[in-house]
């Protein structure tokens, strides 16, 4: 009685902030997609604020028959695909060893880890891309792929740090005394339990490599390789913005990862560990 | 662990081995350091060549006068004494403050709130997940521009709504154009943008915890608060440290948004460090100085990460 | 690659001793024509000799003279027989693509540049006195604002190509309704004006210019200290800001507040306008006059905007030291770095040829003022009557630093947005002008001095 009703209570005020935080986060996207449907006269004036009247396609068509975003398109995911698969090996191996196994310099190495982020990528762009010239990697995809990991890699270990220690060490230690490696333990034991953080830190690393602006405008310079935001940033040109293209830009940008995110959901396994270890 | 050679021989009648050199390197380098090294080669390697060496250099760098095109002239902590006293420096470094920890604040809560009714006995689960990701996942600069554009203050959609759908207000709100609600603008944005960030790293770590644990505390008595005190933070005790430190030194180092809306105006009220730091990189050409705006907070940064780190691992383990 | 022969085949075209033909005929031989062999071939031949350029060049607003400036590039390359590679900057991205490809020791062979471009990478760039010479020679001579904003130390670091300044743009229905003609002067002109012709009820304003940290603003508040005959330098180039031209500057800061305070003649929220956002009030309807680039006319003609015919394009309002805009000069410069110094030259004076510039700029709408004397002449600036108001503008420009000299110190007191803070504080944090302007000298000083050593 008292406790369903703190129960219903509970999923009243769950759903009510739900729906409130849903509000705040489609709403500015909702109005990105409304504008990419509305035609030029319309979007400066207060005339029907929500909704397209006419709709009009002429944004989406020109995005995608005249100008390269297809191209864009195929780069960023081509970048993001490699630099997140990249990122997340070398992470949850690193992660593994800094987080269960006894080494010297282990302690240092996670601490130095994480220092890389002190220096904002907004000033260390340009000794970095000095380096990437050096390494030969200059106006190649293959450039941004080597990057991208370099910001990444150290959230992703240390994020994975965290789930590999909040997995009880009696299930390595267990499988261990089955026969196990200890590189055996890691794999069929550690790996399945761990999968949702390394999930969500490959969701992460695949964002900020989407998303990545400044090295990708400044490592390439062939207007075959330009990835997406840099390409959607061509539509800004001094006090002209094409309003419309850039909207319309940004929801083909946007909708795919949250299609495959919303897909790999299923992946991100509940539960884990209940009934795993007894007694 | 080990016992004096006088009470070995007493107790076994026999003579101490010697440990020979590459024993003791081996107990010295640890028992996993084979597939611990090798398990770190590949990141040490990385993070050697494309961020230590940029890193070092840009602290170099930071210690000369360098202009573009020119080769840098050593000046030791010149730069950094020069920045102490100067009073644009100092407000940008007050208002980097307040972004940073008003924005930080709000996401925290708002991730961890997020966290836990997503994996309450609410429906639809991965629906929402994947909503309300979209603020994190769409591309910054476009999302900076479109607040831009809602928070116009004649042709903006926000002002629209608060005067003339909902008559909130009699009239509009400079929300870019006066100070103090620029700031709260470029906070918002920061917030709108960062908080699926806490929400999805505390979703997969409370997805983590063991439910037999929330079970155990149940039948110990616990109601829902005690519950989330002493089951659900400690577990994520770990990740919550990592993911609040991580988000505030990038929500620190954010660019792009106050750029887009403010540039820093209006009159420098929303000028915070990563905007100074590109006026004087790109609009004076001082690269030394620029750096050294970027570095100024470095070596506190550092010691609250290597204090953090120590204070993670000591709460690991059994 | 793989056989020798076909390396020897290929050494030959490149040399030149081979035509094109006969390389893919004898190669052919060699490959046994299979596909693969083919297609080998084909990209052995395409790419004709190693020499490739790298040219940035400028992404303007007006895409049909990128067009133009694109075709003109590969026109001329395939002439000279050598590839370009084409990079494209546009007015947010330009600084941090030069500042880490010069650091990393690779920068283009040749690019285009703005005003500031020389000045910032004189280090990087060659010295092309003598090209720019020889060009200007031949056109009649440098106008002065260009021979002015390009020349340091004596020597050119950039060939000058063309010049966009702002003019003042005014609603013609609005202003012939009311009987008015176009202000001359701000004050009282502009207000005046402003104040009979607006309409706050109906969301309409008399003049819309932020004071707020953006092109826009930074560049009306330079002109406003120049027009009550003040600045932030003096003609030797020391700061003069609450100094000797102290009290000329505090009557400009103060007019360029009262618009917004005292005389109300602006729309609220316009401390927060970014560049964008007087562009799109006035194709809104909400203003009557603002200054900006001639970017805002080509936006509405190109969109065939139903305001277009409306609009009225006139020389800047001025005060009482005469009317003064900031000069913007884009040339053409080549990098030390570069191997290929003699074909950027050779580039650069085909692009500059006058048949070729002539076809950039008629498409340009009025974008690509003249920077040399003959092209004042040139019967396109009368062929729109708002032409003529870009013509006068850019003819009375004058660079930073005026009347001193344009110093890395005059362009950093802009970059860092010094005289939009200055404003900004009055109007938003409500501190005098007095002490906004002392407070702006201190930061010009500290500019100054940094500079120095």
């Amino acid at each position: 009685m008292n406790k369903g009703l703190t129960a219903r209570l509970q999923l009243v005020g769950s759903y009510g902030f739900l729906v409130a935080l849903l509000v705040m986060v489609v709403f500015p996207f909702y109005w990105m997609t409304v504008t990419s449907f509305k035609g030029e006269e319309q979007m400066r004036s207060v005339v029907s604020m929500f909704w397209p009247s006419p709709v009009v396609t002429d944004n989406y068509r020109h995005l995608l028959g005249k100008t390269e975003f297809v191209h864009w398109f195929g780069n960023s995911v081509f970048v993001s695909v490699s630099s997140t698969l990249l990122a997340t090996a070398i992470g949850t191996i690193g992660a593994y060893a800094l987080a269960r196994l006894k080494f010297l310099g282990r302690a240092f190495m996670s601490s130095a880890v994480l220092i890389t982020y002190l220096v904002p990528p907004s000033i260390l762009f340009i000794p970095l891309y000095a380096q990437i010239r050096t390494l030969g990697l200059a106006d190649s995809l293959g450039g941004l792929i080597a990057a991208y990991p370099s910001f990444t890699i150290p959230f992703v270990t240390w994020l994975l740090m965290g789930y590999f220690e909040s997995i009880p060490v009696e299930l390595e230690e267990a499988a261990m005394i089955d026969g196990a490696t200890r590189f055996g333990a890691f794999r069929r034991v550690i790996l399945p339990l761990a999968a949702p953080g390394v999930l969500a830190a490959s969701l992460y690393a695949f964002t900020q490599a989407w998303n990545e602006f400044l090295y990708a405008l400044v490592f390439i310079t062939d207007v075959k390789l330009r990835t997406l935001p840099v390409g959607l940033s061509t539509f800004i040109t001094g006090d002209v913005y094409g309003w419309g293209y850039l909207m319309a830009g940004a929801v083909l940008t946007t909708i795919p990862v949250i299609a495959a995110y919303i897909y790999l959901q299923k992946y991100m396994v509940e539960g884990l560990t209940a009934g795993s270890v007894k007694g | 662990m080990s016992i004096s050679a006088a009470e070995f021989r007493a107790k076994t009648g026999l003579e101490p081995k010697r440990q020979g050199p590459l024993v003791a390197a081996a107990r010295l380098l640890g028992p996993d350091a084979k597939l611990g090294y090798l398990f770190v080669l590949p990141m040490g390697v990385l993070v050697l060549a494309l961020v230590a060496y940029p890193f070092c250099y840009a602290i170099y760098l930071s210690m000369t006068r360098k202009y573009v095109g020119v080769p840098p002239v050593f000046v030791g902590f010149d730069n950094y004494i020069k920045l102490t006293h100067d009073g644009f420096f100092q407000r940008a470094v007050i208002n980097s403050f307040i972004f940073t920890f008003g924005s930080v604040g709000v996401k925290l809560v708002l991730g961890m709130v997020m966290a836990l009714v997503l994996t309450s006995a609410v429906r639809w689960r991965s629906f929402w997940t994947g909503v309300l990701l979209i603020p994190w996942v769409a591309p910054t600069v476009v999302s900076a521009l479109n607040f831009l554009w809602i928070f116009d203050y004649s042709l903006g959609v926000l002002n629209y709504l608060l005067v003339k759908v909902f008559h909130i207000l009699p009239h509009g709100v400079g929300w870019l154009s006066e100070p103090k609600t620029a700031m709260l603008s470029v906070i918002g944005v920061n917030i709108w943008r960062g908080f699926p960030f806490f929400g999805i790293s505390f979703l997969a770590g409370l997805r983590a915890i063991p439910a037999e644990m929330y079970e155990a505390a149940a039948v110990d008595g616990a109601g829902p608060l005690l519950r989330f005190r002493h089951v659900t933070l400690p577990s994520l005790r770990n990740i919550l440290i990592i993911v609040t430190l991580l988000s505030t030194i990038w929500t620190f180092n954010d660019f792009q948004i106050v750029y887009i809306l403010t540039k820093g105006g209006p009159g420098g009220a929303t000028q915070v460090i990563p905007v100074f730091t590109y006026e004087i990189a790109f609009g004076a050409q001082r690269l030394g100085e620029a750096i050294a705006v970027a570095l100024y907070m470095l070596p506190a940064m550092a010691a609250v990460i290597i204090v953090l780190a120590r204070y993670m691992r000591k709460g690991r383990g059994k | 690659m793989m056989d020798r022969r076909l390396n020897d085949l290929a050494a030959q075209l490149d040399a030149g001793l081979l035509g094109r033909r006969e390389f893919l005929r004898k190669a052919a031989v060699v490959t046994g024509g299979t596909a693969a062999g083919l297609k080998v071939l084909e990209t052995m031949a395409g790419a004709q000799g190693s020499t490739k350029l790298r040219v940035w060049l400028f992404k303007s607003f007006v895409t049909a003279g990128n067009d133009v400036l694109e075709k003109q590039v590969q026109s001329w390359a395939k002439d000279r027989k050598v590839t370009v590679e084409t990079d494209w900057a546009t007015f947010g991205d330009r600084e941090q693509k030069f500042v880490a490809a010069i650091e990393a020791g690779n920068p283009p062979d040749v690019a285009e540049m703005n005003i500031l471009g020389p000045m910032r990478y004189k280090a990087a760039l060659k010295d092309v006195t003598k090209t720019a010479s020889d060009i200007a020679a031949a056109r009649g001579g440098m106008l002065p604002f260009a021979d002015r904003a390009m020349k340091l130390d004596g020597k050119y670091y950039g060939v000058p190509r063309y010049s966009m300044t702002t003019v003042f743009y005014i609603r013609k229905d609005i202003m012939e309704a009311k009987g008015l003609k176009p202000p001359t002067v701000y004050d009282p002109g502009v207000v005046e004006f402003a104040k009979k012709t607006q309409d706050p009820a109906k969301d309409l304003y008399g003049f819309g210019q932020t004071l707020n940290r953006s092109d826009d603003g930074d560049g009306f508040m330079g002109n406003i200290l120049w027009n009550y005959g003040g600045g932030v330098w003096d003609k030797d180039g020391k700061p003069a800001l609450a100094t000797s031209f102290h009290d000329q500057n505090l009557k400009a800061l103060q007019f360029a507040v009262d618009t917004i305070t005292k005389h109300k003649i602006q729309p609220p929220g316009v401390m927060g306008w970014t560049d964008v956002s007087n562009n799109e009030a006035f194709m809104a309807g909400k203003l009557v006059t603002t200054n900006n680039g001639a970017s805002l006319y080509y936006a509405m003609v190109a969109k065939k905007h139903e305001l277009a015919p409306k609009t009225l394009l006139v020389l800047t309002p001025g005060g009482p030291a005469g009317s003064f805009v900031g000069a913007s000069c884009y040339n053409w410069g080549i990098f030390q770095k570069s191997k290929y110094a003699e074909l950027g030259e050779d580039l650069i004076r085909y692009m500059e040829e006058e048949d070729h510039f002539a076809e950039y700029m008629k498409v340009s709408v009025g974008q690509a003022g003249p920077v040399y004397k003959k092209r004042a002449e040139d019967p396109y600036w009368k062929s729109d009557p708002n032409f003529a108001a870009i013509l006068q503008n850019i003819l009375r420009s004058v660079p930073s630093g005026y009347p001193g000299p344009m110093t890395p110190a005059s362009v950093e007191v802009g970059a860092q947005h010094t005289l939009t803070d200055m404003a900004g504080r009055v109007v938003t944090a409500g501190i005098s002008p007095e002490a906004a302007l002392k407070e702006a000298h201190a930061r010009v000083e500290e500019i100054y001095k940094a500079r120095r050593t």
